[in-house]
């Protein structure tokens, strides 16, 4: 395979000045469609009740953690401190420091990146990464022209300007304003971007389905073969992701409407079944160095080796709005000096089925490898037997900012257990597109 | 009041009159007088012949005597020092970063009425209600910043045939007083309008030559253009044509509902260039189906080898709305 020229690393990301950051287990709570179960839990409750199982699993009651990272996407201005409070809110010692982060759908990821290299620097032992999001909680603002007016009396000094001000507003500006997904410098929303990406690299309706056939299919076998009983604490009456559909079919799946796409010349391939739902949900991923875990007497699954993140420019088409992995893990498997053969898992998140398929495309085709990747051909072909065998975000559903922290506890326990079956070291490559064009990769390898 | 001779690009020397003052809201903002809605051509409607009128008022036979005025207006002094909160709200409105420097979509609501004025005077030979607004080239060739003091001037030239009626271009331009242009103006609009009804000699025959079977390119945005457009773009231009306020007042001019400003699309794509368009740029458009709000228009911008191309359509309908080019200088 070829690669960029970097700064030649010794194997598998080994740096001697620092140390392993370890992925000791993860918490979440099961992932709800919007409006259903989590109708009205807050960012807070979900983020503090998948925490709290996390302290309960791992016996953290009163433990002084490093830190706490974590995030939502649609976030309250009332909420600037979301995890801290979510730490005072549970029973981590109240001297656990925390602070909120936020890369949209890569918020969780972002998260794990970052406690895993205060860990590895030794700034910190332990910490806990994750992410909340909820749809059906969400934030409603107030129109500008509302807001303006009201700052503006807010800041006068007479009654007069006061008066003056509060009489620009008009009744159309009453209208609340509810968050939305469109990206603010295209208007277009995620699906539609992804609608056109899926058009240039002429992705079927067909290997869509299958997709999302397969995603359905593994999460259900993975619950059924209690992968998530420790990976998973039940959260309002429900003790499963309500998004899956076990009995699925690619008939089903076959005769839905496409919902995007469809003011484009060629024909519209996605559909609700092959593209994520509006989703509210929570995750948490416990890390620490090895020492911190054999001190405290808790399990290793994996460690976390290296990330890299990625920005694509978008804007006016150039490259998909959702792409920046594509250019992500060529970077970070040439610094770790691996290639795809080197990979016994593939956690590509499922924004959309045709997210997962644009992407394998993306590295399997020599032109795109060569002028927007800069390397000789195609960057390479993955394993499709090896891609979200666990199910992915199309079954589970999508918590914007909660998906990282389920991606990353599902990959070190799947590496774990590949390693403890076959008694040879395992590994998994991490990819999460974002909003923004952005995207966040990692690599996980068994302990 | 009388300056030096000015010319049209055919070399016909113009009357140059200079005025106190920028009519419309432009001059209004920047003198800090009272707020007022009205652009000049709606204080100038009453007794001028013509206006309104269309066809059926002109005698087919009197139309090969379409002249216009050979007559420039200059404004000196403007002052942009108190034009900050008018510009931000421009900006806001159009989706341009906020700042003090005046993009090329500014400078013309800045620079219009002036032209507007010279389109309503009793000599200027079309009526200014009912005319089409077919294209629009401008120029920046450096940045204008708030503080700057300007010259402005605007008149009309090249009256020629159009396969509907007649076309003329009002020309205007912003001149900066410190001299620093190096005998150029800083910006320089020539905007198209058409006279439906009116005829020239040598006019082209009406048949129009059919459409290529025209197909939508991937779009790179997507803008969804609510009800009030027209009044909020009204509101910030001065530019209140009944037919962009609302869809009662533009039903009497024969449209469905409300239509946006062609000015407020070409901005938006404008903007949507963004900042690799640099501080000196030549920015065309070229207008087709109005855009009828509320609506959606769905964009591509395309990097051309010297710049930028535009264009804007109904994804539903296939239908385009206008297209252009951005080229910095």
């Amino acid at each position: 395979m070829a690669t960029r020229q970097q700064t030649p690393a010794p194997a598998a990301g080994a740096r001697p000045d620092v140390r392993d950051a370890v992925v000791v287990g993860g918490n979440r709570i099961p992932f709800s469609r919007a409006g259903k179960k989590y109708a009205d839990a807050s960012n807070q409750e979900m983020f503090t009740a998948a925490l709290e199982g996390l302290v309960a699993r791992f016996g953290l009651q009163g433990e002084r953690l490093g830190e706490v990272v974590g995030g939502a996407v649609l976030k309250h201005s009332r909420d600037f401190n979301l995890v801290r409070e979510s730490v005072l809110g549970s029973s981590l010692s109240p001297t656990t420091p925390a602070f909120d982060l936020q890369q949209a759908c890569a918020t969780g990821l972002e998260a794990t990146i970052n406690v895993a290299n205060k860990i590895r620097l030794g700034q910190i032992d332990s910490g806990v990464a994750g992410g909340t999001d909820t749809v059906s909680d969400a934030p409603i603002a107030v129109s500008e022209g509302l807001r303006r007016a009201l700052l503006e009396a807010q800041h006068a000094k007479t009654w007069q300007a006061r008066a003056k001000a509060l009489a620009t507003i008009r009744p159309g500006d009453l209208k609340p304003m509810a968050p939305a997904t469109d990206e603010p410098r295209t208007g277009l929303s995620m699906g539609e971007h992804q609608a056109i990406t899926t058009a240039r690299w002429e992705i079927s309706r067909e290997a869509q389905d299958e997709i999302a056939l397969a995603s359905h299919q593994h999460l259900a076998a993975a619950w059924e073969s209690g992968f998530f009983d420790d990976l998973v604490t039940p959260f309002r009456g429900l003790t499963r992701d309500d998004n899956l559909r076990a009995d699925t079919s690619i008939e089903k799946l076959a005769s839905l409407k496409p919902v995007f796409g469809r003011s484009l010349e060629t024909p519209a391939t996605m559909t609700a079944g092959n593209s994520t739902p509006l989703t509210d949900g929570a995750s948490t991923v416990l890390l620490g160095s090895r020492e911190w875990a054999e001190s405290h007497d808790l399990p290793v699954l994996a460690r976390f080796v290296d990330a890299e993140t990625a920005a694509v420019d978008f804007v006016h088409g150039h490259e998909g709005l959702l792409m920046a992995p594509a250019h992500a893990v060529p970077r970070l498997l040439a610094r770790n000096g691996l290639s795809f053969d080197d990979f016994d898992f593939f956690e590509i998140h499922e924004a959309f089925a045709s997210t997962v398929l644009t992407t394998l495309a993306a590295w399997e085709d020599a032109d795109y490898g060569k002028n927007e990747l800069g390397l000789a051909g195609a960057f390479g072909t993955v394993d499709r037997s090896k891609v979200n065998v666990n199910g992915s975000s199309l079954a589970a559903g999508h918590p914007f900012a909660a998906t990282g922290g389920r991606i990353v506890a599902t990959a070190a326990k799947l590496v774990a257990q590949r390693a403890a079956e076959t008694g040879e070291p395992a590994r998994a490559l991490i990819s999460v597109c974002a909003a923004g064009g952005l995207g966040a990769t990692a690599i996980v390898e068994s302990v | 009041m009388t300056a030096e001779p000015l010319r049209t690009g055919d070399g016909t020397a113009l009357h140059v009159e200079t005025q106190p003052s920028l009519p419309g809201l432009g001059g209004l903002y920047a003198r800090g007088a009272a707020a007022s809605g009205r652009i000049a051509a709606g204080r100038a409607l009453p007794g001028l012949p013509g206006i309104g009128s269309g066809r059926s008022d002109h005698d087919p036979g009197a139309a090969t005597d379409l002249a216009l005025p050979e007559v420039a207006y200059r404004v000196p002094g403007v002052t942009t020092t108190g034009l900050a909160r008018h510009l931000h709200e421009y900006q806001r409105l159009l989706h341009e970063p906020v700042g003090d420097t005046l993009p090329a979509g500014y400078l013309h609501v800045l620079a219009f009425p002036l032209a507007t004025a010279v389109m309503v005077r009793g000599d200027f030979p079309l009526p200014l209600l009912g005319m089409v607004h077919l294209a629009n080239a401008v120029e920046l060739r450096g940045p204008v910043r708030v503080g700057d003091v300007l010259e402005v001037r605007a008149w009309a030239e090249n009256l020629r045939p159009h396969r509907r009626g007649v076309q003329v271009d009002l020309v205007s331009e912003v001149w900066a007083e410190s001299g620093a242009d190096g005998g150029q103006p800083s910006w320089r609009g020539v905007s198209t309008y058409l006279a439906k009804g009116f005829e020239l000699p040598d006019a082209p025959t009406g048949d129009e030559s059919p459409r290529a079977d025209w197909h939508p390119p991937l779009p790179t945005g997507r803008w969804a253009l609510g009800p009030g457009t027209g009044r909020a773009y009204g509101a910030v231009s001065g530019d209140r044509n009944p037919i962009h306020l609302s869809a009662l007042s533009a039903k009497a001019f024969g449209f469905p509902r409300a239509i946006a400003h062609g000015m407020y699309t070409a901005a938006r794509a404008l903007a949507d260039v963004g900042h690799v368009r640099g501080d000196a740029y030549r920015w065309t458009v070229e207008f087709a189906k109005p855009v009828l709000l509320p609506g959606t228009v769905d964009v591509a911008i395309t990097p051309e080898t010297d710049g930028f191309a535009y264009v804007g359509w109904n994804g539903r309908r296939r239908l385009q709305h206008f297209c252009g080019t951005v080229t910095p200088l």
